[in-house]
């Protein structure tokens, strides 16, 4: 069976992730990084929800992926609210006009 | 008080203080505009009397293995790792804390500074204490997220925001990783506990190991294993200095017991962790000394020298999990230890001299090598302090840095294997390397004529200098009396291995 649940799940664990960690590489702005971030986190979520299910423990793997959104959402805000200072003190979101420590 | 209660106060004591700080600093600074006396205080009095209850947790530590405390469903246990990182955590963010009243005073932004030091130390405790691979990811995630806030303290600087946004996207992809780590060997085993995965993985092949390359990737980012450690520098350079302490001294070995738990777990699927770490621990004394050597800030300098540490720790655990011998462990434990007095009296006393000579007048420039010229003439005490920390950092013999070094070459040269025994020789051989970057610093601070900058500079706060005195204090008395913590790093060294299922 190829497109049994798990392994629907499990294309859509690497493809969330594998999307978010391209996008955190790739992009320039500093917006589309936390944004990369987020998705690939999403596809963690996955992972926890399918695992819980496939061990029968569906309330387990449920609230693991409750409490990750909970930290992860923290994590979102603190990048945001460096993100807002960064743009103010430096007219830009760009990150690679973040260099003026590399030496 | 019995056990119990008091691991449950050594944890809530400061995540209760940190709200009443921050609503105690909003008050006064409202009442009489700019004054945080009484959150300062406050923050530092919730730490003190966190010492109370870990006095009591380490005697029944001691004498029964371990403190059991159930929340709900998860279980907190405090056994010999946890008891030395609480130990070690606590003494370094009391001192730093003391040190911070007037190196942060006046700064836009004071009371979140307090209110945020007892979470940070709490999320580290809290780290030690862990059971459970997730939970273990919780507190790990908690640590890192105010840290993250601490290092961007100077938010009105563009250095520190730079620093910050660095550190905090590698820092998140690492944990990132290791949530992936943690949800294959939830899939696997579909347990979470430590113990019981442990004997479930044996023999699982490559899905225990591509978890392990996660967890060794994703925490060895805030370990600053080589190539994962660029936010180091810039951010432990642009922290205020006694955060730059804290994380150099503690933040980052909490990182490496976070790994080595979470590799535990994992010991039964493959025999080369521990050679992992042997790897790793090369690569970070060469690269941490070599590129310490061409530094010319005083602070990045000294971050440099953290990663080259990191390589020596990591020696005496690769040496006790690869081969089994336990001196290895007690040794790396010994020099966590060992380094947190070290680099927390180092980053303290550069950030003394960078608060008297920057700071104090406005500017927010770095700490650079030539301001130091014949420091000793102005402040004797600092610089005195700085020179016991860099010179024990750099492994001479009456200091607790040859103590604890040697104890790691020794468990390295008691397993008799060839190859180990070259990499001992070269960990010494890297040890003399750090000189040639620790010994001119010295020699500037005594013998060079005093700058134009050095001789007008403000005066330090006894405030300030009391901490460089008890750790210079610190780290001669365990060199001349290295057994004096063998009651706290053998019991750690015991669970770790007991952790790893080798004795």
């Amino acid at each position: 069976m190829i497109f049994s649940l798990p392994n629907i799940a499990i294309v859509v664990v690497l493809g969330l992730f594998g999307v978010g960690l391209y996008g955190v590489l790739i992009s320039r702005n500093l917006i589309k990084v936390v944004v990369g971030l987020q998705i690939a986190v999403k596809g963690a979520l996955v992972a926890f929800v399918l695992a819980g299910r496939l061990s029968s423990q569906v309330d387990v793997g449920q609230s693991l992926a409750l409490t990750v959104i909970v930290a992860d959402t923290i994590v979102a805000v603190v990048a945001l609210a460096l993100a807002v200072q960064v743009r103010r003190k430096f007219g830009t979101l760009d990150i690679p006009s973040l260099t003026s420590l590399r030496r | 008080m019995d056990a119990k209660t008091a691991l449950t106060l050594l944890l809530v004591i400061p995540l209760v203080a940190s709200p009443v700080v921050y609503l105690i600093g909003r008050i006064s600074f409202h009442q009489s505009r700019g004054q945080y006396i009484v959150a300062r205080w406050f923050a530092l009095a919730a730490l003190a009397s966190m010492w109370y209850p870990l006095v009591v947790t380490a005697k029944a530590v001691l004498a029964d293995g371990g403190v059991d405390l159930h929340v709900g469903r998860i279980l907190l246990r405090m056994d010999g790792v946890g008891l030395f990182l609480a130990v070690t955590v606590l003494m370094l963010s009391t001192l730093a804390t003391l040190f911070s009243f007037n190196y942060v005073s006046g700064e836009e932004d004071e009371e979140k500074f307090y209110a945020l030091l007892p979470v940070l130390t709490a999320t580290m405790i809290g780290l030690g204490c862990t059971r459970d691979l997730f939970n273990l990811w919780v507190w790990f995630e908690a640590m890192a997220v105010s840290s993250y806030l601490l290092v961007a303290f100077y938010h009105h600087q563009r250095n520190s925001l730079e620093a910050a946004i660095k550190y905090l996207i590698q820092s998140a992809i690492g944990s990132l990783l290791v949530l992936l780590g943690i949800s294959l060997v939830f899939l696997q085993t579909a347990t979470l506990n430590l113990d019981e995965i442990r004997p479930l993985l044996a023999g699982s092949g490559i899905v225990s190991l591509a978890a392990g390359g996660l967890f060794v990737v994703g925490f060895g980012v805030k370990t600053a294993l080589v190539p994962m450690h660029t936010w180091l520098p810039d951010a432990h350079s642009q922290a205020p200095s006694g955060i730059s302490a804290l994380l150099s001294g503690v933040v980052i070995e909490a990182g490496l017991v976070a790994m080595l738990r979470a590799l535990g777990s994992l010991s039964e699927a493959s025999p080369a962790w521990g050679a992992l770490l042997l790897a790793f621990a090369a690569l970070n004394m060469l690269y941490g000394n070599l590129m310490a050597l061409r530094q010319t800030e005083v602070k990045r300098l000294l971050a440099y020298s953290s990663l080259a540490q990191m390589g020596y720790m990591l020696l005496g655990f690769g040496v006790a999990l690869a081969y089994g011998i336990k001196d290895g462990a007690a040794g790396g434990f010994f020099h966590i230890f060992n380094h947190a007095v070290m680099k927390g009296l180092a980053f303290l006393a550069a950030g003394a001299l960078l608060y008297a000579l920057h700071l104090s007048r406005g500017s927010h420039r770095a700490l650079v090598l030539d301001d130091l010229n014949g420091a000793a003439r102005r402040y004797p005490v600092t610089a005195f302090a700085l020179s016991v920390a860099l010179l024990g950092l750099g492994g001479l013999p009456p200091l607790s840095g040859f103590m604890s070094k040697w104890q790691i070459f020794l468990a390295g040269a008691e397993v008799r294997s060839t190859p180990l025994l070259w990499l001992v020789i070269f960990a010494a051989l890297n040890s003399v390397l750090s000189l040639g970057y620790y010994a001119p610093i010295v020699n500037r601070i005594f013998r060079n004529e005093p700058s134009e900058r050095v001789l007008k500079g403000n005066p330090i706060a006894p405030l300030m200098a009391l901490p460089l005195l008890l750790l210079t204090l610190a780290t001669v008395a365990l060199g001349v009396w290295p057994s004096l913590l063998t009651w706290l790093t053998e019991p750690a060294a015991q669970g770790l291995l007991a952790a790893f299922g080798l004795r």
